[in-house]
């Protein structure tokens, strides 16, 4: 058996080969493109393994196989058998690199896309076959780990065309498969491998968005560590490199970059809200009720938004955000006793059960403390008077100049 | 309308966006919805005139307004807010005050 199409499709390799053009590569590889299906169409059904052995030996190894092999992928997914593409899109990509092992980095662009296919096929796995596609993004993730070694590991190209520029592309990757399937412990080992490699060109050489990518989800880890000051540095970073134009992506940096630039007292002004309508909608409640010490619609805020900001896994920094509000309430406290250095504490008794509900006085007594204790309020407190004794200057300090913001949120 | 930074914003996207689903009264959180995914980009690189750096005239990404980026405000503290908690808030005061102030006096 013959095809003419299939005749054609390895000339196309080979040049592209011969020529070194990454991106051409890159297109004559992706599964979805016109020309594979109608590769596949030429055959008229009459594709398998065995079938297509007869073009064994046309093009210098591993070609000849990865022509093979993409014909393979493209009728799986042709005839949309998710596990069978995936599998064979696995193949593709472990022959590819074979290759791209002993070659430079104008192969790269050819590497990301098939990367990114094998990524999006073991998705199209996860969308339909739940538990088992969690075992084909682990498998995409373990094999697109392989390509990230093959990158690190070039020594003998010259630095411009280093296999090494594809280092931070391959890991974004990577962290996206664990995130997707929520195994993200999994992402230590990948960047612990980027520490121990100081070969490893600096990031801000990189592509913005391989840069934008990498600093995302560094940023997001650390968040959900619970290291916020780094991620709040990381997203800060991603956010002001991100394309203006890559709406959603900017969208889903401030998400989180809002909530933690709003310990370091920083609130979002009007002019960055209009720009993300959803943004606007979830924290101006927040803000207005932090800016006006109005603990009563925070709470209900908080209430009111609590599934969704649990599946952000943002609930738990707004309820802490929730000091930032006692704040608010205390200061005008301050405020309505002119500015007095003396304010009792049955004055913030009274405002706090004006605010949320009757409270203990001994309650009132112990948020003072805590607010004089995390540098919110600058003073002391007489138990036994039963008043506050406030700093001459500075009582409530700007949020922005309370020092290391997140040091006591844990 | 007014001819100043408004020119920026895309007035008729967010009417759009800004729509509730009014099931359960929560806003529609849009894409943040969806699954956790961050966007290939459509392009590998730009120049900071496609970013927000362009905000910042020069200074390094992570300061406000006092700092030289308008898109975060850290001068907000507000001592004149005006509403019924500050009337109740002052009531409560003067009301202690009048009893002849002084903590003492507040044992009931």
């Amino acid at each position: 058996m013959s095809s003419q199409k299939f005749s054609v499709y390895l000339t196309q390799l080979a040049e592209a080969l011969r020529d070194e053009k990454g991106p051409e590569l890159a297109y004559l590889l992706k599964p979805t493109s016109e020309h594979g299906k109608a590769l596949v169409k030429d055959f008229r059904g009459n594709i398998s393994r065995h079938s297509l052995s007869y073009y064994e030996g046309s093009l210098e190894s591993p070609w000849d196989e990865i022509a093979i092999q993409y014909v393979l992928v493209v009728n799986s997914c042709a005839r949309k058998r998710a596990v069978e593409a995936f599998k064979e899109e696995c193949t593709l990509v472990s022959l590819f690199l074979r290759f791209f092992a002993n070659n430079t980095g104008w192969t790269l662009p050819a590497l990301f896309s098939i990367l990114r296919d094998l990524r999006d096929l073991a998705f199209d796995v996860t969308a339909s076959h739940g538990q088992e596609g969690t075992a084909n993004m682990e498998e995409a993730a373990r094999i697109i780990s392989k390509a990230f070694s093959h990158c690190v590991i070039d020594r003998q190209s010259p630095i411009q065309e280093s296999r090494r520029w594809g280092v931070y592309y391959v890991v974004g990757l990577i962290l996206k498969c664990y995130f997707k399937v929520k195994r993200i412990s999994l992402s230590k080992n990948i960047l612990r491998a980027i520490d121990a490699n100081p070969d490893i060109p600096p990031l801000s050489q990189y592509p913005r968005s391989h840069q934008v990518t990498y600093r995302y989800y560094i940023g997001m880890l650390s968040f959900l560590n619970e290291d916020f000051a780094k991620a709040e540095q990381e997203l800060t970073l991603a956010f002001y490199n991100c394309h203006i134009d890559a709406h959603s992506n900017q969208e889903r940096i401030l998400t989180y970059l809002i909530p933690l630039r709003m310990f370091r007292g920083h609130l979002p002004s009007r002019e960055l809200l209009q720009r993300f309508p959803v943004l606007e909608d979830l924290y101006t409640p927040f803000i207005t009720a932090i800016r006006t010490g109005d603990i009563r619609s925070y709470d209900a805020t908080l209430d009111r938004f609590e599934r969704r900001l649990v599946d952000l896994n943002l609930w738990l920094t707004l309820d802490r955000a929730r000091e930032l509000c006692i704040r608010g309430l205390f200061r005008r406290v301050w405020i309505a006793a002119e500015k007095s250095t003396r304010v009792p504490v049955s004055m913030f008794h009274a405002a706090l059960s004006i605010a949320i509900e009757d409270v203990p006085e001994e309650e009132a007594e112990c948020l003072v403390a805590n607010m004089i204790y995390k540098g919110f309020m600058r003073g002391y407190i007489s138990h036994e008077k039963q008043m506050v004794v406030l700093a001459k200057t500075e009582p409530f300090p700007r949020l922005a100049d309370r020092p290391a913001p997140f040091a006591l949120l844990q | 309308m007014s001819s100043s930074a408004s020119t920026s914003q895309p007035v008729q996207s967010t009417s759009a966006a800004v729509e509730h689903t009014k099931d359960d009264d929560v806003p529609h959180l849009g894409v943040l919805e969806e699954d956790d995914e961050f966007e290939e980009f459509a392009v590998a690189d730009w120049d900071d005139s496609q970013t927000d750096l362009a905000h910042l005239g020069g200074t390094a990404p992570g300061a406000a307004k006092s700092g030289g980026d308008k898109l975060w405000e850290d001068n907000w503290d507000d001592d004149d807010i005006e509403d019924d908690f500050s009337v109740q808030l002052r009531s409560e005061l003067a009301k202690k005050k009048g009893n002849g102030g002084g903590p003492e006096s507040m044992q009931h």
